[in-house]
């Protein structure tokens, strides 16, 4: 035992390939004292959990699962920076290599490769019962002698073997130990000095000095620069390599396999056939036909969640906010800058925030779900030719189908991708897909332009076209995007079939529990941050003069149609008809005369090459936070009030009738057909939702979220001047 | 030589080489797709591509495009 307690928790890092049920295991280590964060200037997750263990503090780390330590992004670099303690990490005190016991020999080539950094070793045998039935039988105490460590079989989706792998931890702890390392044959070892030599200055290590020789595109290389003589000492270290019949892309899994040959021989006995169940399985979700359909059948249960069955829960949130406000206003009546702070910034934005965690929620619970059963692998590989051509995979399916829906859960689904191209490339693209949001701005376009003149037949084609807008300005961009600026290399895609498994309760909570946490904490701050903002920006300057001259303007334009004393009696009741009409009116007219209106006018005559005048472009702008808020702007802009909806026959027959006062248009009517195709166009590609740009900030960085926002809005700009400017001269 | 990206039966096969010295073959090799090894395209997804290769008891899929880097013959 050591004698002193350490001043620092003891790390331990759990290391394994993708599907071993490691993060399962870390599940079950931390239950949920976890903390998520992002590794600096990347987008991979960092997974930190407590435990205790015999009294000491331990901090565990869920490293990103993958099957080697090569690297040819940042992302994938974590793994081997985590382990070397190198750049700003910390080096672990102890791996545990979560090995999945039916797939031992090649788990092992990431555990001889991490090896290499002289970490002591526990080995996790996990997914035991599975190898068992699968027929093959392990010798595990064989393995633990040929290793030199402990080798504890485990269940950890059960928790089978999750008491004597605390145990082995302990011991290990006390007394460390580590697995025999491969010998390298003499010309590796030449190649690995030749590199080290040429770099003396810079304090490389024998195991990262191969890692560049081994990996073509080196992403530490990349990281320790030296351009001037760095690629040169490569070439030659892999014409080393290559002089001896060896091909340098392959060498290192080729000798780390006949290393593991001789460490592995008589250790795992049977046949080790792939199940004959799931066969069967695959042969029926997997077929061309009945696959395809069982596929389609699966998205659209999962898409009706989002849609429809989000929408109870969704409306409680609104209703529970509503509810709020209206119990705290008359609280803060005697301060009405407070009082609309209070309930229009501060509880509006809370319940901005909470009312996207049904979404979340549901969608996590069918993504653990499918994930667990091992079906999501299966729907990536039905659907991968659909994507690959622009850069994306067959995983980007579920985030695109979800940001149908809405784009936070969306962009968060992209998670479930491993390659970092293909996740950024998906995120960016989410956006663009037609969400719920949009709906009502169409509803409202369409209805008040298109049916009355075309007829319903067009308006419900107008629709449906409208949905596919955004996706067909998407999926060339990808293209783009993925020739043209996302540095990285591509990588192979690669989707390993797990065998089929039912997912544990436990294991389903933990993901949606995490998913829901981390969104309220990191994405809900910058929400509410948002909103508050541009609630400001609404109600400020707010000077009394308007609203007086406003009650003016009103009283002497009522005055004119019927006598006075009646129109000041009407008025001296804040319940009738009139003065609702004017309390609209000094609405419109704060509106106009707040910082966002005047903006809003300043900038008008970019959005005039559209066809859009100051109160339509006062409406995009307020929009920006939310694009939903459209409508209800636009009833307070034609002094309707807030509460129209898109059905609403005021705000229809008003747009309609809506003409231009002056400037080379006067007499009009604002809304032609060009300038509502243009407007819907606008809606279709605009990034109108601060909740977005606050959810691809968190997920990837803000860099990307400003350039993304930067993109669709040029995009939704330049596509409606265009047909505003074609459609106006045919 | 064929290459595994090119076969469109189920007969077992055996990789001869993974020649190209990219990233990708490595990627590959590390999976366990090296000379010597026992290969079998086990499907093929319904729009022709990716395919999934049945390896010692493993059932990884990738692209045809990536398969191409492996070369396969025929075991009798």
């Amino acid at each position: 035992m050591i004698a002193a307690a350490p001043a620092r928790p003891v790390r331990i890092a759990l290391l394994g390939n993708p599907n071993t049920g490691k993060s399962t295991l870390f599940n079950r280590l931390t239950g949920l004292r976890q903390h998520i964060a992002n590794y600096p200037g990347i987008t991979v997750e960092k997974k930190t959990g407590a435990m205790v263990l015999s009294g000491r503090q331990i901090e565990l780390i869920d490293l990103p699962g993958t099957y080697s330590l090569a690297a040819a992004s940042p992302d994938e670099r974590v793994v081997m920076d985590a382990l070397g303690g190198r750049f700003g990490h910390q080096a672990p005190d102890l791996i545990v290599c979560v090995v999945d016991a039916t797939n031992i020999k090649r788990n092992m080539l990431l555990v001889s490769e991490a090896a290499e950094l002289g970490i002591p070793m526990v080995i996790a045998l996990n997914q035991w019962d599975a190898a068992k039935r699968n027929g093959l039988q392990i010798n595990h105490e064989l393995l633990a002698d040929r290793l030199g460590v402990p080798v504890v079989p485990t269940v950890a989706k059960r928790g089978g073997g999750l008491e004597e792998l605390k145990k082995a931890v302990g011991h290990a702890l006390a007394e460390p130990r580590q697995i025999p390392r491969i010998l390298w044959p003499e010309f590796i070892e030449e190649s690995r000095d030749l590199v080290c030599n040429g770099l003396e200055q810079e304090d490389v290590t024998g195991p990262e000095a191969l890692r560049m020789i081994f990996d073509t595109d080196s992403a530490f290389a990349d990281k320790i620069g030296h351009k001037d003589k760095l690629p040169g000492l490569l070439k030659a270290a892999r014409e080393v390599i290559r002089s001896h019949g060896m091909n340098p892309a392959s060498a290192e899994a080729v000798l780390h396999y006949r290393h593991l040959e001789a460490l592995l021989d008589g250790v795992i006995g049977g046949d080790g056939r792939v199940a004959r169940t799931r066969n069967s399985v695959d042969a029926l979700l997997l077929n061309r036909f009945w696959g395809t359909l069982i596929f389609f059948a699966v998205m659209y249960v999962v898409f009706q969640s989002l849609y429809a069955w989000a929408g109870p829960l969704m409306d409680l949130i609104d209703a529970g906010t509503s509810l709020v406000q209206g119990a705290v206003s008359p609280l803060l009546a005697g301060t009405p800058v407070i009082q609309s702070l209070v309930t229009d910034g501060i509880i509006a934005g809370v319940g901005g925030v909470l009312i996207f965690l049904p979404q979340i929620l549901l969608l996590f619970l069918f993504i653990a779900v499918l994930e667990d059963t091992g079906y999501l692998a299966r729907a990536a590989f039905l659907m991968d030719k659909l994507f690959g051509w622009c850069g994306l995979n067959g995983k980007s399916f579920v985030p695109l189908l979800s940001g149908y829906a809405c784009a936070i859960p969306g962009v968060m689904a992209a998670r479930t991708l491993e390659d970092p191209k293909a996740r950024i490339t998906t995120i960016l693209m989410t956006p663009f897909m037609s969400c719920s949001a949009r709906l009502p701005v169409y509803v409202l376009l369409i209805g008040a332009f298109v049916e009355p003149a075309y007829g319903p037949i067009v308006a419900g084609w107008a629709l449906f076209v409208m949905h596919f807008v955004g996706a067909a300005v998407a999926m060339p961009l990808a293209w783009f995007m993925n020739r043209c600026i996302l540095k990285i290399k591509a990588q192979p895609f690669i989707l390993e079939m797990p065998d089929y498994r039912v997912p544990t309760f436990r294991n389903v909570f933990i993901r949606m529990w995490e998913r829901g946490r981390e969104f309220v904490i990191r994405a809900g701050t910058v929400i509410l941050a948002f909103s508050v903002i541009i609630w400001a920006l609404l109600y400020f300057p707010r000077s009394e003069s308007v609203a007086k001259n406003a009650r003016e303007t009103f009283v002497a334009a009522q005055s004119a149609t019927m006598p006075s004393v009646e129109v000041a009696a009407a008025l001296a009741n804040p319940d009738s008809e009139l003065s609702l009409k004017l309390s609209h009116r000094i609405d419109g007219a704060y509106i106009e005369q707040s910082y966002l209106g005047r903006f809003g006018k300043a900038v008008q005559p970019v959005f005039d090459l559209a066809g859009f005048d100051w109160k339509i472009t006062v409406g995009i702008l307020s929009s920006f936070p939310a694009r939903e808020v459209m409508i209800a702007t636009m009833g307070i802009i034609y002094n309707l009030g807030a509460d129209v909806d898109e059905g609403s026959d005021d705000l229809r027959s008003i747009l309609a009738q809506e003409k231009w006062h002056d400037g080379p248009r006067a007499g009009q009517p604002v809304y032609s057909l060009p300038v509502v195709l243009g407007l819907m166009v606008f809606f279709a590609l605009c990034m109108q939702c601060g909740a977005t740009v606050a959810i691809v900030a968190k997920e990837l960085n803000w860099g990307w979220a400003a350039g993304s926002f930067a993109t669709m809005t040029a995009l939704a700009w330049v596509a409606a001047v265009i047909i505003y400017q074609i459609g106006s001269r045919l | 030589m064929k290459t595994l990206g090119k076969i469109h039966h189920r007969k077992p096969l055996e990789i001869v080489s993974v020649a190209s010295d990219c990233g990708r073959a490595g990627r590959l090799a590390a999976l366990g797709f090296l000379p010597g090894r026992k290969v079998r395209v086990s499907r093929v997804a319904p729009l022709g591509d990716p395919i999934s290769i049945e390896m010692e008891g493993q059932e990884i899929s990738v692209r045809r495009a990536e398969a191409n880097l492996i070369e396969v013959k025929e075991v009798k």
